[in-house]
């Protein structure tokens, strides 16, 4: 391979200095002429039928243009299973569901009339623990669940709460455990969380009468699979809608999907054509979009007694909230690696989405791999102590390599696991014990391991024009989510043109006139739209030199394409530049334009009874993250020293950007550990819907990161790279809670590890000690 | 955030002019200092006052200043982050700057006002228990005159204090003390900043010249009652008494039982309890030990 230019070197994001002077405009900000304002009233029950809704007092409000419930948009739409209303139908399923909408001249006067709805409820039985729903004896909380469409991966449970069940079956696991010396069984809870973008949902919707177009501006991660489901559920014509999609300020996996979206366009059909803008404060962001699913986790594991895997059976619970979003891909993707990336011959995995009638959960940064490390991380360890072996030891001795045939019956390449293992731990001094300096206050250390698969088989493609100044425009769906994706794509497209970085920019997302891209989830977007962009830049400067051959009078062979200019490899001054080459061929406003798309094809579905598929994903992600940590055991508080995090990117395009991806990541990882749960009532009821009580950590609460960026090249990858992400956080509570054990000696199976839980924890130990 | 609902706003110039206002216009209003709470009372919670009165034209009621005769007083439009880097109160009260340096974040204590934050009477609001615990005044106007009324008896509940509806704060003041008084307000709750305490305990008191014994002890809780409230069994344990690592435990331990916790989104009572007991050990120990000279070391010795 040629000299790279761009790619791999630390270029600063192209969308810095609109960012931090404040200049971008976010899909929050934006208004539209004539636009009206939408507000929205929530369900304030958690299960309940609907008896009656009146909305005359809210028509009759001066101001109003339109008042919608469920009996106006009587449409449904939902990723795998169709069973969520746009608005609710007939009956409630928790707080915070979309019940009635107002558009009117000014957000007063949509809440004022908000507030004139009257909604008489009758109670259902409300479900806050996914187990408890499933029991039998549960009211379904889906009554159609039978008739709901579905898309064709989708198992239903045994109980209709159940919406999917997921199956691991390799070898037999009582076989495995048989032949063990030591068999452990432990129950691990993660509650569920909030993904706390700065940017609250919005969204804004506008239905032209005379050309039957429905437009949606929205910050929405995945605008092609939402417009996709729109189309689906409304029975339009793909072709009639068209999604903006303006910047947005984070997301982590609350802003695919349908939030906001059905509540405009709900509206938007009754406006008369004008614009509709809806918007969620943070309090209707935390109880009525998306959070992460709390999971109850189950983990059986036998060894033998020099540290070798036998086998691991796990059991987990995916609390889906009210509506299955993304629950059943999150139960797939999530529960399928849960047992860790480990060599085991016996394997068994149940994995359970289930109703209950909390607020919906879905994907959310890590995509169900937290949940698992969470347990299968830590028992690990705890393994590791009972055999009496080192915790780094007994990985080395079952972690996946190079070649290695996975549980789930896929042989697996690029496997940077070990250098990973070896550098997140050599970080922190880990041989070294850490030092117990202050009376009162232990030290410990701990790590975790784990590996992701990404969305497959999926799709992006790209557009690359090259205009007569040799300005480079990058026609890509991937959505900037914050990510860097804007800088990565256009460091891809510079590097195959040959020009400079400053020559490069990304065409504004719009469904129009953008190619298609699956999501901008998963990890996916350096692979897959990182090749699709490096295909159409390969295949806009083929044009070029194909055009530049006869002005040149060379044959393409011979010309080599530098700095924005296309010469001859032996005569570097017989030159032309890109945009000359695209003037002489094409005109004063001709454009060359190239194409390219990336499929991962020989991508394959698990099957459906024993999750087995020998491609299961495009590529693995593999990390290590290990932390040092003080408790105080007075108070139970624990302290986060230094953390370590080394991730297999397979190639950093952009390692200043890969730096930052792990920093958020572990940052956001360490708020789940310590601090963030989601309260929840019986009553199904949020309790801490907002910053004062939900805690995220801060700057102060942060301590050193050492990111390490590990390359074990992907040879489909661009470059070799595979993606970062959604694994910064995967390990980090669990690399936190090993730490905690080391300090302690007192294992802690629930998150999050705050400072009262932490402190009953020591509280009882010491019961137990005494007596 | 919403915006709020129309409202009617007055800005009076002189205390005269301010309780003439108050008498008139009657009960339901609200005054205005930094905002902090008012405002966002009004844009989140649905609070809509009658009127509201902002108190930034006054004169007068803004500084830090110490008198001859050795008393400190504070305006009460003094900011949170002037308290907190006053040099005469550093010098003096370092566990008063600290105490002022924990509440919500730089931008809010340029705002926030220490009249605010006591009229607003949160049982959590962090300065208070240093300012009982130095015994601090408060000065009271009104048409008919001024009124003076120890901090320690100013908070009446939750958002409730001793004045009447056309009364108003004008300032605190910190009575003089010994050179030898030393103090410190730990601040415990999971987060290190942008948080509300779990549990805050201040602790004051007098070494003896010559063995050290503590005299004068003053044991504030906040966070856990309805108002800021005095630990008086602890105090009246140590008093007297030189302060041992086991002492300060026992001490800890009688303001547990003081303590009056409820359970709530934020902690257990029962967590809480025992916090008081922690917290004020450590409170007492690090008093002794002298003022921390940097943050690093105020939070390493918190935790």
């Amino acid at each position: 391979m040629a000299e790279l230019t761009v790619v791999g070197k630390p270029v600063t994001r192209v969308d810095a200095n609109e960012k931090v002077t404040g200049e971008a405009i976010y899909g929050y900000d934006l208004v539209l002429p004539n636009m009206l304002y939408g507000k929205t009233l929530f369900s304030t029950k958690a299960h309940a039928r609907i008896k009656r809704i009146s909305t005359e007092k809210a028509k009759a409000f001066p101001g109003v243009v339109a008042v919608v419930t469920g009996a106006d948009v009587p449409w449904t739409h939902g990723e795998s299973i169709k069973d969520k209303p746009f608005l609710a139908q007939g009956k409630v399923r928790f707080i915070g569901e979309p019940v009635a909408a107002v558009a009117a001249e000014d957000e007063d006067i949509a809440q004022a009339a908000v507030k004139l709805i009257e909604v008489e409820y009758e109670d259902l039985p409300v479900y806050v623990d996914p187990e408890e729903a499933c029991k039998s004896g549960a009211v379904a909380i889906h009554e159609d669940f039978p008739k709901y469409r579905k898309v064709d991966f989708i198992v239903p449970g045994a109980h209709a709460n159940i919406a999917e069940h997921f199956k691991l079956r390799t070898g037999d696991v009582a076989q495995g455990f048989k032949e063990s010396d030591l068999v452990l069984e432990e129950k691990y809870f993660v509650p569920m969380i909030q993904h706390a973008a700065m940017e609250p949902h919005s969204a804004h919707a506008q239905f032209d009468k005379e050309t039957g177009r429905l437009t949606i501006w929205v910050a929405n991660d995945a605008p092609f699979r939402a417009l996709h489901e729109i189309a689906e559920a409304l029975g339009m014509p793909k072709e009639k809608i068209r999604f903006i999609n303006p910047l947005q300020g984070g997301g982590f996996g609350s802003k695919g999907g349908l939030k906001v979206e059905p509540i405009a366009v709900a509206l938007a059909f009754h406006t008369n054509g004008r614009p509709v803008r809806v918007k969620f404060n943070r309090e209707e962001t935390f109880i009525s979009t998306l959070t992460r699913h709390e999971a109850v986790v189950y983990s059986k594991t036998g060894v033998k007694k020099d540290g070798t895997l036998m086998a691991r059976e796990m059991t987990i619970y995916w609390g889906a909230g009210a509506y299955a979003e993304k629950s059943p891909t999150v139960c797939i993707r999530g529960s399928l690696p849960a047992p860790g990336p480990y060599r085991i011959p016996h394997v068994k995995v149940d994995g359970y989405a289930v109703y209950t009638n909390k607020p919906v959960a879905g994907s959310y940064r890590g995509y169900g791999i937290p949940q698992g490390a969470w347990a299968g991380e830590q028992q690990m360890d705890e393994i590791a102590k009972r055999l009496d072996m080192d915790a780094v030891e007994i990985r080395l001795k079952n972690i996946f390599v190079e070649g290695d045939i996975s549980y789930w019956g896929e042989q697996l390449h690029a496997v940077g696991l070990k250098e990973t293992l070896t550098k997140a731990t050599e970080a922190i001094e880990w041989g070294n014990k850490p030092h117990q300096i202050k009376p009162g206050v232990k030290n410990g250390k701990g790590f975790a391991c784990i590996q992701k698969p990404t969305r497959s088989p999926t799709t992006s493609a790209a557009g690359v024009m090259v205009n007569t100044k040799g300005d480079i425009t990058v026609l890509a769906g991937t959505v900037e989510i914050g990510q860097g994706c804007n800088t990565i794509l256009s460091q891809v497209a510079a590097e195959e043109l040959k020009v400079p970085m400053a020559k490069v920019q990304m065409h504004p997302l719009d469904t129009d006139v953008i190619p298609y891209d699956a999501s901008t989830t998963s990890s996916r977007s350096t692979y897959h739209m990182g090749n699709a962009v490096r295909r159409a830049s390969i295949h806009a400067r083929e044009q070029i030199m194909e055009a530049a051959s006869p002005m040149l009078e060379a044959k393409t062979q011979d010309l080599d394409c530098v700095d924005g200019k296309v010469f001859l490899k032996d005569q570097p001054q017989m030159a032309l530049t890109l945009g000359e080459v695209v003037r002489r061929k094409f005109g004063p406003e001709g454009v060359v334009r190239g194409d390219g798309s990336y499929t991962y094809e020989i991508g394959k579905d698990l099957d459906l009874e024993t999750g087995h598929s020998d491609h299961a994903s495009a590529f693995y992600m593999y990390a290590t993250q290990a932390a040092e940590v003080e408790v105080d055991e007075d108070s139970g508080r624990i302290r986060i020293l230094r953390m370590s995090a080394a991730h297999d990117v397979g190639k950093a395009i952009n390692p200043l950007n890969c730096v930052a991806q792990i920093e958020g990541g572990v940052v956001m990882g360490i708020g789940s550990a310590l601090h963030e749960e989601m309260v929840i009532d019986q009553t199904g009821k949020v309790r801490n819907p907002s910053f004062l009580d939900y805690h995220l950590v801060t700057s102060l609460d942060t301590p050193e990161l050492i990111s390490i960026i590990v390359e074990c090249a992907e040879p489909e990858g661009p470059y070799g790279a595979k993606g970062l992400g959604e694994p910064g956080l995967a390990p980090t509570p669990a690399a936190i809670g090993n730490a905690v054990a080391d300090a302690l000696g007192i294992r802690i199976y629930d998150l999050p590890l705050k400072p009262e839980n932490v402190y009953w924890a020591i509280q009882n130990k010491k019961k137990k000690d005494a007596a | 955030m919403k915006r709020t609902e129309p409202f009617e706003m007055y800005q009076p110039t002189s205390l005269k002019e301010a309780s003439r206002l108050l008498k008139e216009k009657g009960p339901g209003g609200r005054f205005l200092a930094g905002g902090t709470d008012l405002v966002i009372a009004m844009k989140e919670k649905g609070l809509v006052p009658k009127y509201v009165v902002d108190l930034k034209r006054l004169p007068g009621l803004t500084g830090i200043h110490e008198n001859k005769d050795g008393r400190i007083t504070i305006g009460a439009l003094t900011t949170m982050r002037e308290i907190e880097t006053s040099p005469v109160l550093t010098k003096k009260y370092p566990f008063l700057c600290q105490s002022a340096a924990e509440v919500g974040s730089i931008q809010i204590r340029n705002r926030a006002t220490v009249g605010g934050n006591m009229s607003n009477a949160t049982p959590s609001a962090d300065v208070a228990p240093s300012l009982i615990a130095l015994q601090a005044k408060t000065t009271i106007a009104s048409a008919a005159g001024e009124r003076t009324v120890a901090l320690e008896e100013f908070f009446r509940g939750p958002g409730q204090n001793v004045m009447s509806t056309d009364e108003i704060l004008t300032e605190v003041t910190i009575p003089k003390t010994s050179s030898r008084l030393v103090g410190e307000y730990i601040k415990f709750s999971p987060r290190e900043m942008m948080d509300l305490a779990y549990v805050g305990v201040a602790v004051v008191y007098t070494l003896g010249e010559k063995e050290k014994t503590c005299e004068a002890v003053h044991i504030v809780l906040g966070a856990v009652a309805p108002t800021p409230i005095r630990a008086k069994k602890a105090e009246d344990a140590l008093e007297g008494q030189i302060l041992s690592e086991a002492l300060a435990e026992k001490v800890g331990a009688l303001a547990a039982e003081e303590a009056k916790p409820i359970s709530d989104v934020r902690s257990s009572a029962e967590y809480r309890r025992a916090m008081v007991g922690a917290m004020t050990k450590r409170a007492l120990l690090n008093a002794a030990v002298g003022p921390a000279k940097s943050w690093v070391e105020r939070r390493d010795r918190r935790y």
